[in-house]
């Protein structure tokens, strides 16, 4: 990933598409989420 | 150079997007969300495919669509988007499997030096979140906007 060429891109990075809002009501990955809180839990945040 | 990506849809939030990866096995449409974690600010990526009939999501799926770099290059556009509207957050990101995390980790380390101008980035090594290094085996990974 180049962080300049994706800023400089003419095409938008995202469209705007309401119809994905349905999905936010769900957790679609739970198993990584799951695994992300047990290791969060465990080692917290960087100091 | 200008890296190839697939065009990204979200809704207003930026917390689940969606693309179509286009490869060999055709159109496989791929979803990416962020979750907030039970610590404040922390958000999971969660990346996987859609099955267009189903509308199941599937996280352990190997597409071998034969567009690796190009997925890599529009899921980092997802995070790039989602941390500029959301810079004071974490993004987590781990793996169901040890080969997974692997795949995440050569993800940023052959991308490192871009992806280091605009986060840091953090590896779970022996516990501790220390600063990513290549060609080191992480955990987990956490990364944050450079302000």
């Amino acid at each position: 990933m180049r962080v300049k060429d994706l800023n400089e891109l003419k095409k938008p990075i995202v469209k705007i598409d309401n119809s994905l809002k349905k999905l936010n009501e769900k957790v679609l990955f739970n198993t990584k989420l799951k695994k992300a809180n047990k290791i969060l839990s465990r080692v917290g945040l960087p100091k | 150079m200008r890296l190839e990506r697939y065009q990204l849809k979200s809704e207003e939030s930026l917390h689940t997007f969606e693309f179509i990866s286009e490869g060999r096995n055709g159109k496989v449409h791929k979803i990416v969300q962020f979750t907030e974690t039970n610590v404040k600010s922390v958000f999971n990526l969660g990346f996987g495919d859609k099955n267009i009939e189903t509308g199941l999501v599937d996280d352990s799926v190997i597409t071998n669509n034969e567009d690796s770099q190009k997925v890599l290059v529009t899921v980092a556009s997802a995070v790039f988007a989602f941390t500029s509207k959301y810079p004071d957050c974490f993004v987590f990101a781990a793996g169901l499997t040890k080969s997974r995390t692997r795949l995440y980790r050569m993800g940023i380390s052959n991308n490192f030096d871009d992806i280091s101008e605009s986060f840091v980035v953090y590896g779970l090594l022996n516990e501790e979140w220390v600063i990513f290094n290549k060609n080191i085996e992480y955990e987990a990974f956490l990364v944050k906007r450079k302000f």
